[in-house]
């Protein structure tokens, strides 16, 4: 598996498990505070640059997450 | 003379009491009961013998069979004494000592009737004290001489022993039963100390006889090689044979056990400047004077002919090494990090701290990676093992750590076991679990395998929760639902401890159908009256503890599994006192400590995360050098990167994660791709084969540090011997660090701790001189808790208010089907190691001499394999081939291996799925394919190309 197929992986995973009972917009602050917290910058850029290529294998809230953090990367 | 004698503070583990202290609580001190021992008074608990009160006192009365780690048993009668108002001669060590007894030890008639009790004794014993093993260090004949035995009326001839033949079966001690007295101690060591129940008396009368197993050799019996016996003993009968070799040691020092996560404390017998001996020391509160057959025997290690001293460096992985100085090896490899962060940038390089080096080294490897490399690519190994212990704890608790010691199961009334193998993995815990456990302790077992504890001697689980692999999220929800669903939760505490809203969610969310047992059976596998049955007995059968191990923490929900054991104990109200908690069983040595250390790329020491302006600031001015606000790689991201090129240089200290780390075949190009793999190790392990720089690294016996344990005890580790390479391993980081253009100037390990107490609130109250006092100490250690912490969460949790987490069942992605049918979990064996660089290079290997493939009956025979065939183990990452044992200790569907030798493999086999939120890899749920391999000698691809790349590569270090 490819370094950005595991990023996607982690992150569809992170959004599956993260907002449990949560409201759509509280899972992703908290899919974005996740990856905030704990992915190195470089991963973050390497998702956020696949998304500009109109990925479509990633979880809707874990788009929406990285598009928040690539408007502050 | 002491009069008062408090067991919780008076007690010196260099006396030997004669029996047990007693567990009386003597407060108030009004409840003590008064004697007078030969003309002293004294006082002590209710519960003392009179032979420990005599001790107490300092009187020592001649005892045999009596030894202070085993209940008194009254059958050598040489501990007489005489009492007023009372008839006879009774055995002080079965007397309880009571208020106003007048006590008489020594006079004519008892020690006439002493000596007529040795005389017994040596009429039927070699007279060989002189060339004896034991001389110097032996009770019979300490007593011997103590009672003034002068002749001997029965003479040496008739029937005798002297001629009874030894055991030399165990690699580690010999039994000579010519040597014995029949005393029992290490029959009731066995029973009572580590619960194995291997050895008997067989015989009557003369015949009487040590019989391990069904009279069998020690090898071929159940034994499990722990030494309880051995130590136990107060004869040669049973004496060490590395004692036999070389005579009695001339002085000790007392350090930690560099093994598993349980931490216990030996006395390193030494000769000159050669450990002779391990022996566990009683003073130690992790083990309480029990050990392991790793930590008593398997050190030889230390000084084996493969320890590799000198520094190598070469251009290429395809080049023979160089042996060279330590500062060229430090110049050549600074240059190269240098070279790569100018070429590549500064985030290309990174370094991996050690769970088996101590907190110092640790320390300095994260430090010079935040200063010298200027990034936070650090990480350990604890990411491969315990890391969703630290996320899981630290979001429903508040801390990363484990709550309790390891005393406070000798107050539980229920044990859940999850995930973990305590008699194999956490040998001497295990041991002290089973004690509890034939106390009357319930205990509850889920484990998709029939560990030991299972249906042992003595000791049987309750209720085994026989689950699926990686559906442990699906049970701890279901345990649960159960406890909501008949309403058996702690309210008060609820109300009183935790966040009350949050909890309210969770009950919403947990209480819906979708959790229940009956729901759950399709996915779990287990019916649910024994999901129900267990969560009633854990819920309300007293004290309920929970001690989790890998099985909870490497799957791709290991976090929500741990969340989800937290939320248990908090809904039963079981933290916060003795006798219950949420135990995590740590791996390694060092896990609890390299966590602690700051080893993750997102956490300063103390777990506080690199983006707090705060925090960091201060490890700023301490350090004096601007830190990266931002989190670094995990080992996981690392190698990732790696692969794809972007990653470059990297420094890793005591791992081997060529073997440990799950997919071999990514790990292994990952390595390859590096331009500068620097590894620091004692031995040329997996990863060096694929080094450019190795430095010498050094064994626990040869430096001083200190170890963290799983119950977050700080205990000092000592230094019995010089360094063999020259450097001690934070030495070695220092020359690193100082020739990449940060010096580090520290003349000893204790000045580095004295650092990471003022930078570390947890750790304020630590330091050498304390440690020296106290002998260790549980974190937290500051001014509030000046003693440490043995117990967390008592008042309040670390985080206020205990916080239920929300923990959905999310199967892994890891699924069988036609081609991979079956599911591999993979663990470790009692004899092994981790990835047994170390015991493999020790007898231990008599043991486990290679990785087995255990598979259920029905398995074996849908496939055609035998026991003893090679099978090859195929999966959508790899394949390896290994033996085949067959054995219902497997489930249908269910297999599994250890990864304890390089060339099993078993991690060629293991994939790349993670743990959600930390990224620690799902090693215990693999869909693999097993299939029998006609010829026995064949072996599989990566198997004869790893054989090759490893004759080829330590070539490179014998030709040099």
């Amino acid at each position: 598996m490819s370094e950005l197929q595991h990023l996607i992986k982690m992150a569809n995973q992170i959004a599956q498990n993260i907002g449990i009972g949560a409201s759509e917009e509280e899972t992703i602050d908290k899919v974005e505070n996740h990856i905030t917290l704990f992915w190195a910058p470089p991963m973050r850029k390497k998702i956020c640059d696949y998304i500009e290529t109109g990925a479509n294998d990633l979880h809707p809230f874990a788009t929406k997450a990285l598009l928040k953090i690539r408007d502050k990367l | 003379m002491l009069e008062y004698f408090d067991p919780r503070t008076d007690l010196d583990s260099h006396i030997d009491y004669g029996t047990p202290p007693s567990t009386f609580d003597p407060t108030p001190v009004a409840d003590l009961i008064s004697l007078k021992i030969d003309g002293n008074d004294i006082k002590v608990p209710v519960g003392t013998s009179v032979l420990a009160a005599a001790a107490m006192a300092g009187i020592n009365i001649p005892k045999l069979c009596a030894t202070d780690s085993l209940e008194a048993f009254g059958s050598c009668r040489l501990c007489l004494v005489q009492i007023e108002g009372r008839r006879g001669y009774p055995s002080s060590c079965t007397t309880p000592a009571e208020d106003g007894m007048l006590v008489k030890t020594q006079n004519e008639k008892l020690a006439t009737l002493r000596r007529n009790v040795m005389e017994m004794y040596i009429s039927d014993h070699p007279l060989d004290c002189l060339t004896c093993p034991v001389n110097g260090n032996c009770e019979l004949q300490d007593m011997a001489g103590s009672v003034g035995l002068r002749n001997v009326r029965y003479g040496y001839e008739g029937d005798n022993h002297l001629d009874a033949e030894k055991d030399t079966s165990n690699p580690y001690f010999t039994f000579d039963p010519s040597k014995c007295i029949v005393c029992s101690r290490c029959v009731r060591a066995c029973e009572e100390t580590q619960g194995t129940f291997a050895l008997t008396i067989s015989g009557r009368g003369f015949e009487s006889k040590v019989s391990p197993g069904e009279d069998q050799a020690f090898m071929d019996s159940e034994c499990v090689s722990c030494g309880a016996c051995v130590q136990a003993c107060p004869t040669a009968t049973l004496t060490e044979n590395s004692i036999i070799d070389k005579g009695q040691p001339d002085h000790s020092v007392i350090t930690t056990c560099a093994y598993c996560g349980v931490g216990c404390a030996f006395k390193a017998d030494m000769k000159g400047d050669e450990v002779v001996r391990m022996t566990p020391w009683k003073g130690g509160k992790a083990n309480r004077g029990h050990s392991c057959i790793k930590g008593r025997f398997a050190f030889s290690y230390a000084t084996h002919s493969d320890r590799l001293i000198t520094p190598m460096i070469r251009e290429s992985i395809d080049q023979p090494w160089r042996k060279v100085s330590f500062d060229e090896a430090f110049e050549f490899a600074a240059a190269r990090i240098k070279h790569i962060q100018g070429k590549y940038g500064r985030l290309s390089v990174g370094g991996i701290t050690s769970s088996r080096c101590t907190n110092e080294e640790t320390y300095l490897v994260q430090k010079m990676v935040r200063t010298a490399f200027g990034n936070n690519n650090v990480d350990t190994c604890a990411r491969v093992c315990h890391s969703p212990t630290g996320f899981g704890l630290k979001t429903t608790l508040g801390e990363s750590a484990g709550t309790q010691t390891f005393d406070s199961v000798e107050k539980s009334d229920v044990i859940m076991v999850i995930g973990a193998n305590p008699t194999d993995a956490h040998p001497v815990f295990g041991s002290r679990m089973k004690k509890r456990l034939r106390e009357g302790a319930k205990l509850i077992v889920v484990d998709p395998r029939s560990i030991d504890l299972v249906d042992g001697p003595h000791v049987k689980a309750d209720y085994h929760v026989k689950l699926l692999p990686g559906t442990n999220v699906a049970f701890v929800n279901a345990m649960a639902h159960v406890i909501i669903d008949e309403a058996l939760e702690a309210n008060a505490f609820i109300e009183d401890r935790c966040d009350v809203e949050a909890f309210e969610k969770w009950k919403s969310f947990i209480g819906d159908i979708r959790h229940s047992p009956e729901a759950t059976e399709k996915n779990t596998g287990v019916p649910a009256d024994i999901i129900r049955n267990a969560a009633r007995l854990y819920a309300s059968g007293g004290n309920g503890a929970i001690y989790y191990g890998l099985g909870v923490t490497e799957h791709s929900q290991g976090s929500s599994a741990v969340m989800g054991i937290a939320n248990l104990a908090m809904l039963t109200g079981n933290i916060g006192r003795e006798g219950v908690g949420v135990n995590p069983l740590r791996g390694q040595n060092n896990v609890q400590g390299s966590c602690d250390m700051g080893s993750f790329p997102h956490e300063l020491p103390g777990y506080r995360h690199i983006s707090g302006q705060e925090v960091r600031s201060q490890f700023e001015k301490a350090w004096n050098v601007e830190l990266d606000p931002e989190p670094g790689y995990r080992i996981t991201n690392m190698l990732d990167a790696a692969v794809e090129g972007t990653y470059k240089g990297l420094y890793i200290q005591g791992e081997d994660i060529a073997q440990s780390d799950p997919n071999t075949h990514h790990v292994e190009a990952a390595l390859r791709g590096l331009e500068c793999l620097i590894v620091q190790d004692i031995f040329l392990n997996e990863t060096a084969k694929y080094a450019h720089v190795f430095l010498p690294g050094t064994s626990f016996l040869e430096k001083n540090g200190t170890f963290t344990n799983a119950e977050r005890r700080i205990s000092p580790v000592r230094k019995v011997m010089p360094p063999l390479p020259g450097l001690e391993d934070w030495q070695v980081t220092m020359g690193l660090s100082k020739a990449l253009g940060y010096e580090m100037n520290y003349n000893h390990p204790s000045e580095i701790m004295d650092e990471i107490a003022a930078l570390t609130p947890t750790f304020s109250g630590v330091s050498y001189k304390r440690l020296e006092e106290e002998g260790s100490l549980q974190w937290p250690c500051n001014s509030a808790s000046p003693m440490g912490t043995p117990i967390m969460h008592v008042d309040e949790f670390v985080r206020g208010k205990g916080f239920f987490a929300l923990t959905e069942y999310v199967p892994t992605d890891e699924k069988v089907n036609r081609k991979f049918p079956l599911l591999l979990t993979t663990g470790r064996i009692l004899s092994q190691y981790n990835v047994g660089a170390q015991t493999r290079r020790t007898p231990n290997s008599t043991w486990h001499s290679e990785d087995i493939f255990e598979i259920h009956p029905q398995d074996a025979e849908d496939r055609g394999i035998n026991n003893g065939d090679r099978v090859a183990l195929s999966s959508r990452s790899g394949t390896t081939t290994l033996h085949a044992l067959i054995t219902e200790r497997m489930q249908p569907g269910v297999v599994y291996t250890t990864f304890h030798h390089p060339n099993s493999g078993a991690n060629v086999v293991t994939t790349d799925n993670s743990d959600w939120a930390t990224n620690c890899p799902e090693y215990k749920v693999t869909a693999v394919q097993a299939n029998k391999v006609t010829s026995a000698d064949v072996t599989s691809e990566w198997q004869v190309q790893f054989e090759e790349f490893s004759k080829t590569q330590l070539a490179y270090v014998e030709n040099d």
